[in-house]
């Protein structure tokens, strides 16, 4: 009999129940959805975040001072120290080489720019000196455990705006056709970026083609000629700059397998107190704990120890700056959460309460005919337990879509649905459902029958 | 006619405020609801307007993000500009104070009191010597020794080390003939360039130099949103002509990724948590629409037209919108207070302009949720007293 009471309020007024079930189901989507956005995506939002480039810098310990003015070291090329690019791969062996996100090596020459061979044939102009950087744009680095890395200046910069494309970091092959023999292949002449103030000064455009040439410390002057694929436009000094492969200006300027500087971007968790630090004065515990939270500092300390005669500085300006947002944004999307939480328990609570409270005359009419207040009540409780679980359930399946697809529209991620999120869900539909309508229950209870049934 | 009209619309708002009254418990559901909505509403748009100044703000601490230079800058370090164009630079915004500093750059010797030590350093001349924010990671700061003298220095901790030099020390700086000294007023580490250079005050600078009156850059912190900033930057360039004034884009598209980002979720959150009010409140007036089946014949059996008995039932959910919205919008003030406060730290400062759109969202929603009442509108007198269903 109790079943069929149940079954039949479900099936009696079937638009109703099925509205009250959406506004549930609804409800519950969004909290499950602002639950997983909030516990999934919170965590990699730092990834979504290192939108403001490399927060460490590694140069060589040894070097002499950077004579940098407006970003342009004017250290003659034998000045200063250089690292050996063959130790890079050892960077993603590190602790936290998950948190590695990407880096590039730079090596910067002044160079001079004495030709361009535009499309429709040469001319040559006046001789100009420009800043030469040898880069990685998106290299393939294959590290010691056998996997390959992608990573270069596109990932560490990305506010870096190329139009056309990046060069290519591999030397090319160049098919010549030599009519006796058929053909064969030689190495290409490299690509390059050149910057946009640069390109606007002598008119560059993709597909010209430029000579550039250095004059080493052995006091020759090595010349090379590159395939312009893209404009850069960055904001910055290297606006006025070329940029080549690092292998090409290795050999250029007679410094094979070196670099200068290497920009790291690593996923860090904001600095505290206790971050800031020196490791040197710490216990070993809490040196242990130190090295175990990927602080930028400590991220800093362990690059420093697979790449020997180097010294880590970490760059403040973006470290901490990103620190503070990143904490910000993190708040606020708990706040959201609690908010859309908040705003969807007191809308189900209500709606509950309404569906108890419009059945007073049935109420009445159950307990003229002799059931107890507390078989109405639980009646009408098992009632709601069943919609709640019902909708929440439903809720939740539609939540996780509805996470997946705010979570990649806004951040790019799509949070995994998780067995947590659905037992809160349940947990709180049948709790709020419960509370809503316990209220207008009790006042149902304590009512007599015998008015209700006269519709007084 | 006139009296008739004023009678008939005193009887419409009669009816309605009888429609209100008849469920207490309901009418309390509908604007808990409403309340709800309106309050979550009111206090995400209001945190969103908030978020746009606090991160503005966050962002300010990056250090500058504008940049002065010469034309050309790069082609050749000595090229300067005449320090007079710094009294050209707007510094009073609608957002906020300008901060400006000019810098004269240039290679010099850098040496100490104890022999041998010597070493070419990039010397700044910067004016004022202190940038209005101090970094968190560098060293005391120059609070503590008084700036009257113009002969203190800020050193980069790298041109430190290499000196082995310390606080207090005397350095002298060096260009051909002309020399100056300075004493170590406090040390700087930040990780960028500042790190390899020698801070002096831009007086001290230019005479070293030789260079008076002219400057190399000029850095500024602009506070406001990106398209302020950019704004700012085609203003300023107009007013100087004979320089080059760019972004540091670094920061400023960064800042407006973040606030897309912020943006977008809020506004997301508010769509969903409205839709949700007005299904919850929609579930309610099914019910509604179930119980005044006879109100509404007995309405049209003594003469009111379909028209007018849905004008009656749209009223009374714009007034349950307003009701529910005001009350939310209330509740909202302190929830958004409570809201900035845990996100940036500092209260948020309750924004007018939010509260009007919030209650006029919510009467929408309201307005669009009474649409089960729209079946009372083919209700037939007669099959209803008739008891026909």
């Amino acid at each position: 009999m109790f079943l069929r009471l149940v079954a039949d309020s479900f099936t009696r007024r079937p638009r109703r129940k099925v509205l009250t079930a959406a506004a549930l189901s609804l409800g519950m989507a969004v909290v499950t959805a602002a639950l997983s956005v909030s516990l999934d995506v919170g965590d990699r939002l730092a990834s979504e975040f290192r939108s403001l480039g490399a927060n460490l810098l590694v140069t060589p310990a040894a070097d002499s001072l950077p004579l940098e003015i407006g970003g342009v070291d004017y250290r003659p090329v034998n000045a200063g120290a250089y690292l050996p690019e063959a130790d890079l791969p050892k960077i993603k062996t590190v602790f936290w080489h998950n948190n590695i996100v990407a880096f590039a090596p730079v090596l910067e020459v002044s160079a001079m720019l004495p030709r361009v061979t535009y499309g429709d044939g040469q001319r040559s102009i006046p001789e100009l000196p420009i800043p030469l950087i040898g880069t990685w744009a998106s290299n393939r680095v294959q590290l010691p455990d056998g996997g390959i890395f992608v990573t270069g200046i596109a990932k560490t910069y990305p506010w870096f705006h190329v139009e056309g494309k990046w060069f290519s970091d591999e030397g090319r092959l160049e098919r010549i056709e030599m009519p006796p023999m058929g053909h064969s292949y030689l190495p290409a002449p490299p690509e390059c970026v050149a910057g946009e103030k640069l390109a606007a000064r002598r008119d560059i455009k993709a597909g010209d083609q430029v000579v550039v040439s250095i004059t080493t410390s052995g006091n020759t002057q090595n010349m090379e000629s590159c395939d312009v694929t893209g404009i850069l436009s960055s904001g910055g000094p290297e606006d006025e700059a070329l940029l080549m492969p690092l292998a090409s200006v290795q050999e250029l300027a007679d410094k094979p397998g070196q670099y200068r500087k290497l920009y790291v971007s690593a996923l860090t968790k904001p600095e505290d107190g206790f971050a800031r630090r020196d490791p040197k004065t710490m216990k070993a515990d809490e040196f242990e704990r130190w090295s175990c939270s990927p602080y930028v500092s400590s991220i800093a300390y362990s690059i420093k120890e697979v790449l020997p005669g180097t010294d880590v500085r970490v760059i403040r300006r973006v470290a901490e700056g990103e620190g503070s947002v990143l904490t910000r944004v993190r708040a606020l999307l708990w706040m959201v959460t609690f908010a859309a939480l908040l705003a969807a328990a007191l809308a189900v609570g209500a709606s509950a309460a309404a569906s108890v409270m419009e059945r007073r005359t049935e109420i009445g009419l159950m307990k003229a005919l002799g059931a107890g207040s507390a078989t109405v009540g639980f009646l009408l409780a098992a009632e709601q337990l069943l919609l709640a679980f019902v909708g929440g359930g439903i809720g939740y399946s539609l939540g996780i879509i509805l996470a997946r697809f705010v979570g990649l529209r806004i951040f790019g991620i799509a949070p995994a649905p998780s067995l947590l999120v659905l037992i809160a869900v349940l947990a709180l539909a049948a709790g709020v459902t419960l509370l809503g309508s316990a209220i207008p229950l009790r006042r149902a209870s304590r009512c007599e029958p015998a008015p209700i049934l006269r519709g007084e | 006619m006139a009296a008739l009209r004023s009678q008939n619309r005193q009887m419409f708002w009669r009816i309605v405020r009888r429609l209100l009254g008849a469920n207490r418990g309901r009418l309390f559901v509908i604007l808990l609801a409403l309340g709800a909505g309106a309050a979550v509403t009111a206090a995400l748009l209001n945190l969103q307007v908030d978020a746009r100044q606090r991160i503005t703000t966050e962002f300010r601490a990056f250090g500058p993000n504008v940049l002065v230079l010469p034309k050309n800058a790069s082609l050749s370090a000595s090229r300067t500009l005449p320090e007079s164009i710094v009294h050209s630079v707007p510094v009073d915004l609608s957002s906020g104070r300008v901060a400006v500093k000019s810098l004269l750059y240039f290679v010099a010797a850098v040496s100490t009191t104890q022999p041998g030590k010597s070493l070419s350093a990039v010397v700044a001349g910067t004016n004022p010597l202190a940038f209005v924010k101090v970094f968190a990671g560098s060293a005391p700061p120059l609070a503590s020794t008084p700036m009257a003298t113009g002969r203190e220095c800020v050193v980069g901790t790298n041109v430190a080390r290499q000196l082995n030099a310390r606080q207090d020390t005397q350095l002298t700086l060096t260009i051909g003939d002309s020399r100056e000294a300075c004493l170590i007023a406090s040390f700087r580490q930040v990780g960028g360039p500042e790190d390899d250079r020698v801070e002096i005050g831009l007086r001290t600078a230019q005479r070293l130099a030789d260079l008076p009156g002219r400057i190399s850059a000029i850095e500024l912190i602009v506070p406001g949103t990106p398209s302020e900033i950019e704004s700012y930057i085609t203003d300023l360039q107009r007013v100087l002509p004979d320089a080059e004034v760019r972004p540091i884009r670094q920061f400023t598209d960064a800042q407006a990724k973040i606030y897309s980002r912020i943006s977008s979720l809020l506004n997301s959150t508010v769509v969903l948590v409205l839709i949700l009010t007005g299904l919850c409140v929609m579930a309610a007036m099914t019910n509604v629409a179930m119980e005044r089946r006879n109100d509404v014949g007995l309405m049209k059996a003594i003469g009111g037209a379909t028209r007018r008995v849905l004008r009656l039932f749209l009223a009374e959910a714009a007034l349950l919108g307003l009701a529910g919205g005001l009350i939310g919008a209330a509740a909202g003030v302190f929830l958004s207070i409570w809201l900035g406060k845990q996100v940036f730290g500092v209260a948020a400062q309750p924004r007018l302009i939010v509260y009007p759109v919030a209650v006029a969202l919510t009467i929408i929603v309201a307005i669009l949720s009474a649409y089960p009442l729209r079946r009372l509108a083919s209700v037939r007198p007669a099959s209803v007293f008739r008891g026909e269903a």
